[in-house]
Order: structure tokens, then C-alpha cells, then sequence
């Protein structure tokens, strides 16, 4: 089952791959055995930051890890892991979920009044890549001031509504 | 009963939230490496972890400073317990101790 090792992250494989590989050799194997290892390898794929670990190895010799500002870049920007929180995680969730309930909604009661003008359609467009935006609020921004969250959150779904809105009164005229 | 910060650091690791306590209890009487770690926590629990949920754990584990990694000869990398890692373990044994001490004397009453 060693083949198995291959799934994981290359960073992964190079920080823990040698021990890991001796513990899975004294496992025998399963069909148990086999999701484990799966299951770690996506979450170490989902969570590149939590193995990457600055710290130093106890002793004459240290862990091979870049600088401590990429860590913190990488804490930053990978999705998931120690900064978000499952609090966090459940707040951004919630927050796009209902996001695109609210704009579905807004695009129905549009719809029927002004029927399909592209306008209204371009709030329909928007709804899905809104979702993301909201998400992406919700999940990395909102610690940040409160201005800073409202200039970033129009300003890019007002740029997608114009772009949506561009290209449905292109196709209209098609 | 309110939780302490130390009790709290174990809380954003989800689905290795267990793992990551059993292998501080394991860690607790010395270092020890992956394959120890294993077994011991088969011999205390009852619960053999696979070696994916293991290394899930030990990376978390690892990154927040709770275990630190030791020298090592062979390919089999022993860990010890990080002073932090001690106060996390001692408080969130003291927190589970609570609860089973209020649930021993509500059944007790019952």
C-alpha cells in the first residue's frame, strides 16, 4: 500500500513521508486501512498549511521548511485550517447559502415583474458567482475594518452585475 | 463551566480533535514515534488509528506547538510533548474530569 504515499502533497511526502511510510508498513492492509490513507491524503490537499510546520527539530539537525513569511502567507490564502476556524467556516457557509437564496428570490419577483429584460437577467447570472464573493467575505475579510469589507464586497458585485449586464444586452441584440 | 484558553486549543481540529487528544495522553509518559504511538493508544482506548487520522493529527498537532518533533536516526521520527501541549492536555483532562464527576453524582442522586 505504499503506492498510497503518492496521493499525498509533494510537501507532505518530504516532511512526513519517511515515518509515515514505516507506520503504514506495520499496518496490514484493508479496505479500512485504504480510506484512511485516502482521507489523509485529501486533507492534506485541503489544508496545505497544517503541514507546514517552521518549527525546529529538537537537536543538531532541523526540519527542511521555507521562512516563516511564507508560512504565513500560505496560512493566509489556502482555504481551510487553523485560521478558519469551524465557527468561521459554518458563519461563511450560512452567509452563502443564504446569499444565493436572497438574490434567486430577488431575481423571481424580477422576473416576473419586468419580465426578462437583460437587466433582470443579469441579476440571475450573478447569482451564482455572488455566492462566492459572499463566501469569500464572510470567510477572509471579515476581520478586517468595516469599511475596507463594504469597498471590496460592492466593488466587486457591482463589477460582476456590470459585466453580466454587458453580456446579456450583447446577446440580446444578437 | 467556562473554558480555558489552554482547553480551547484543541477545538479547529475537527475530526481529529480525539486523535489529537490521545495522542497527547500517549505522548504524556515520554516520546515516542508513530508506530509506539499506535500501539500504546490501542492499549489505553481500545481505538487503533490509522496511520492517515495519525499523521492528520500529528501535522495539527505539530504546527500549533503542541508536540515537537526529536532527533533521529532512522526514518522513524519520535515526538515529545510541548510544554504548550502540556498545558492543553492537563486542561482539557481537568474539563473532561468535571463532567464526568457531575454526571457520576447526578446518577448517584438519581
Amino acid at each position: 500500500m505504499r503506492w498510497l504515499l503518492r496521493l499525498y502533497p509533494a510537501r507532505w511526502r518530504r516532511r512526513y513521508g519517511a515515518e509515515f511510510a514505516a507506520v503504514l508498513a506495520e499496518q496490514p492492509a484493508s479496505l479500512g486501512l485504504f480510506f484512511d490513507v485516502l482521507g489523509g491524503a485529501i486533507d492534506a490537499h485541503l489544508h496545505p498549511q497544517i503541514q507546514h510546520s517552521t518549527r525546529k527539530q529538537t537537536g543538531p539537525t532541523q526540519i527542511e521548511g521555507d521562512d516563516s513569511m511564507t508560512a504565513e502567507m500560505l496560512q493566509r490564502c489556502a482555504a481551510g485550517g487553523p485560521k478558519l476556524s469551524p465557527r468561521d467556516q459554518k458563519i461563511a457557509s450560512t452567509f452563502m447559502i443564504g446569499s444565493a437564496l436572497v438574490m434567486a428570490t430577488i431575481y423571481i419577483v424580477l422576473a416576473k415583474m419586468y419580465h426578462h429584460a437583460p437587466a433582470v437577467e443579469a441579476v440571475g447570472y450573478s447569482a451564482f458567482p455572488a455566492m462566492w464573493l459572499v463566501y469569500e467575505q464572510t470567510a477572509y475579510l471579515r476581520r478586517r475594518p468595516w469599511y475596507t469589507q463594504v469597498l471590496i464586497a460592492f466593488a466587486l458585485l457591482a463589477g460582476m452585475y456590470l459585466f453580466m449586464l454587458g453580456m446579456c444586452v450583447i446577446a440580446s441584440k444578437l | 463551566m467556562r473554558k480555558t484558553k489552554e482547553d480551547a486549543e484543541l477545538d479547529d481540529f475537527g475530526r481529529f480533535s480525539e486523535p489529537a487528544l490521545l495522542i497527547l495522553v500517549s505522548l504524556a509518559d515520554g516520546p515516542k514515534h508513530g508506530y509506539s504511538m499506535t500501539e500504546d493508544i490501542e492499549a489505553v482506548a481500545g481505538v487503533r488509528l490509522g496511520p492517515g487520522t495519525l499523521y492528520g493529527a500529528i501535522a495539527r498537532l505539530e504546527a500549533r506547538g503542541l508536540i515537537e518533533p526529536l532527533k533521529s536516526e532512522d526514518r522513524r521520527n519520535p515526538y515529545r510533548l510541548a510544554p504548550l501541549g502540556e498545558r492543553a492536555l492537563r486542561a482539557r483532562l481537568d474539563a473532561m474530569m468535571a463532567v464526568a464527576r457531575t454526571g457520576q453524582r447526578r446518577l448517584a442522586s438519581a
